[in-house]
């Protein structure tokens, strides 16, 4: 129920005394971040405006700033500069208890020593509400989460799965104005985890609020959030819709990290022939649609070496003779699809086949060929690794 | 015989021989204090008679006249012994406690050195400061007073080291940022949450402040005076250098007896709440 906007928000650690957040992370994870007089920069030029009961989902690998951005809102880590707004109002030195905000932990932190309905309670207890009014919200709450058997036990007695039930429960009681969660279901197990997934996109249908969700699982991201925030080394790589950032990746870090299998980069050249463009690689030339030829012509793009990205379902099975030619080095069943691992243009190229196309199983040490369609090739520039497209 | 039974008579004495080790060990410790009860039941004409395992029928005779001693105060003394050892051992633990709390949970400008200046105080004993601490309790005009065998107390650097290590293994940030979320102030988070996960901890060093304070001698010694400020070791040293011609062997027994009785009850009522574990299923370990 609040628009949250980070202008400009910045988080550097110092260097000396600042220990818990270097404790965490070990300094060898962090050395891709900017080191400066000042202490470790963890995140940079963070600018988002997120509206009102929007679902925005911070992704990036383990040391982005993701989290700390997350803590930043929170309140629970000090902004070094920019502005930190929660419906128009400047929340930057706001206590955390102030902010109307609830948060549900990795690895739930809940009270140990209280029964469930009193780590539910605990929020709304501090703030002094009615007994019944206590007992209606966490009731409703565990209603919604399943969890009203429990509500006698202690955290202990509990499974992985239940307790971070309880910790959502806890957080919802309370109908804040922002709901952060960060990385909530990473200590669940495969099966949970999707279950958990699932519960979540339908809590949202039940209550109105603002969600911020962490996550390293792009899964997660893609079928959480209404906008996905990529992050890496502290600075924001791009923010757009699950399909946006999947059809169209700002760069090749993007275009690396969204997506399952990892998509297959090519060193490839970009031609330029009047109002057409094609890429060319061992010999293959492809000519790219009309949208994306428009693209580039916007961007008054000329010929040049790119790192050309495919993704693996994008790929297709070509006649011998034609397409590029490769090796399979793995061949993975997985069902309904056979991933095959090959080596073609020097790379790791990953090519997923559906299991009803192929006849039969191509084997290790197969040849095959393989192809693309215009459609579906992403060209990034060798320079700065940006998607020449946008 | 075959390798499995020749295994199972190898165990079996080794066994033996440690059970005897164990038991002998177990009337080592255990045959003193049985000795002192058996002497507290014995006049004093039957103590100067010898040695005995049985016990006499005086048991009540002689607490009748230790606790109605005309020159020696016992029970004021274990009220005395019993205010100090209380309101110390609490104060003790809460305070180093949240000492602990702060360098744990707190970041801020001249941490380690503020954790190292208390490891060093750690390590000057007592007795190199006595002097001079008396000494200033005197000019304070705090001798025969309570206060100056009580606030000292409050910096326990042996204390605080032992809940900091605690509070390592237990106590996960993210609980305390969770209350904070929720609402929670700083004391309120550090007496609500983390004071009972810290309980089994609390209640070890709740005994070990009981026992030392109960047991103090020294500052207590040379502060105290007035008769009716003393401590339970002070009369116990009085006691060996009163008057032989009154002196009652039996009466003594019984006073030993009587002062090592709270530190039995404070173990037994605190050694409930040394539970391990209390911490389990808060976060995924």
């Amino acid at each position: 129920m609040a628009e949250v906007r980070l202008v400009n928000i910045k988080k550097v650690y110092p260097h000396a005394g600042g220990t818990r957040k270097k404790k965490k992370d070990a300094p060898e994870k962090k050395n891709n971040l900017q080191i400066t007089d000042e202490g470790v920069v963890a995140v940079q030029e963070f600018s988002l405006d997120i509206a009102d009961k929007e679902f925005i989902v911070l992704v990036g690998p383990s040391g982005c700033g993701k989290s700390t951005t997350l803590r930043m809102v929170a309140g629970l880590e000090e902004i070094s500069g920019g502005e930190l707004y929660i419906d128009g109002e400047l929340m930057n030195n706001v206590a955390p208890k102030d902010r109307d905000i609830a948060m549900v932990f990795q690895n739930y932190a809940l009270y140990p020593h209280m029964s469930v309905f009193d780590n539910m309670s605990f929020s709304l207890r501090l703030r002094k509400k009615p007994k019944n009014e206590i007992e209606e919200k966490v009731t409703q709450a565990g209603g919604i989460l399943d969890i009203m058997q429990y509500m006698d036990r202690r955290p202990a007695a509990l499974s992985g799965g239940q307790r971070q039930r309880v910790a959502i429960g806890r957080a919802i009681v309370r109908a804040p104005k922002v709901m952060l969660m960060d990385e909530p279901l990473s200590n669940l197990d495969a099966k949970l985890r999707n279950e958990m997934r699932a519960e979540i996109i339908k809590l949202r249908e039940r209550i109105d609020t603002t969600f911020i969700y962490v996550t390293h699982d792009q899964t997660e991201a893609m079928t959480l959030g209404d906008r996905i925030v990529v992050m890496k080394d502290g600075y924001i790589q791009q923010i757009g819709t699950p399909q946006e950032v999947f059809n169209h990746p700002a760069n090749l870090f993007v275009a690396g990290f969204i997506g399952m299998p990892v998509m297959n980069f090519f060193d490839a050249e970009l031609i330029r022939e009047g109002d057409k463009y094609f890429v060319e690689l061992e010999g293959m030339r492809v000519e790219l649609s009309a949208r994306k030829e428009a693209r580039l012509k916007a961007n008054d793009v000329q010929s040049q070496p790119v790192t050309l990205g495919v993704r693996p379902d994008h790929t297709e099975l070509a006649e011998p003779g034609t397409g590029i030619s490769a090796k399979i080095e793995v061949s993975e069943m997985m069902g309904a699809s056979v991933h095959l691992h090959v080596s073609a243009a020097g790379r790791d190229v990953i090519i997923i086949v559906p299991t009803q196309e192929a006849d039969e199983m191509p084997a290790m040490g197969d040849q095959i060929n393989f192809t693309f369609s215009g459609k579906v090739a992403h060209v990034f520039s060798k320079e700065d690794e940006r998607n020449l497209e946008l | 015989m075959n390798k499995s039974e020749k295994g199972r008579l190898k165990l079996m004495i080794l066994r033996v021989i440690v059970y005897i080790i164990l038991i002998f060990l177990c009337v080592l410790c255990l045959f003193f204090f049985y000795l002192m009860v058996i002497n507290a039941s014995r006049s004093n004409a039957q103590l100067s008679s010898g040695f005995t395992l049985i016990p006499k029928g005086h048991f009540i005779d002689n607490l009748v006249n230790a606790w109605t001693d005309a020159s020696i105060n016992i029970p004021r003394g274990m009220l005395n012994s019993l205010i100090i050892a209380l309101v110390s051992a609490v104060l003790t633990t809460y305070f180093s406690a949240l000492t602990a709390y702060g360098i744990h949970v707190y970041d801020f400008k001249g941490k380690t050195a503020v954790f190292t200046f208390i490891m060093a105080v750690m390590m000057i004993p007592a007795q190199v400061s006595a002097l001079g601490f008396v000494q200033m309790m005197n000019k304070m005009h705090l001798n025969n007073n309570f206060l100056p065998l009580i606030v000292p107390s409050i910096a326990a650097p042996v204390v605080f080291f032992y809940m900091k290590q605690y509070m390592e293994s237990v106590l996960p940030l993210e609980i305390i940022d969770a209350a904070r979320v929720d609402g929670s102030g700083e004391f309120y988070t550090f007496n609500k949450i983390v004071l009972p996960i810290m309980k089994p901890a609390i209640a070890v060093q709740m005994i070990f402040s009981f026992v030392s304070s109960w047991n103090n001698y020294f500052i207590p010694a040379l502060l105290l005076d007035k008769a009716e400020m003393k401590t339970v070791p002070i009369m116990i040293a009085q006691l060996r250098s009163a008057d032989y011609s009154k002196f009652d062997m039996g009466k003594v027994y019984m006073f030993i007896l009587l002062a090592i009785l709270p530190v039995m009850i404070v173990y037994i009522i605190l050694s409930k709440s040394i539970i391990r574990g209390v911490t389990a299923g808060s976060v995924k370990g």
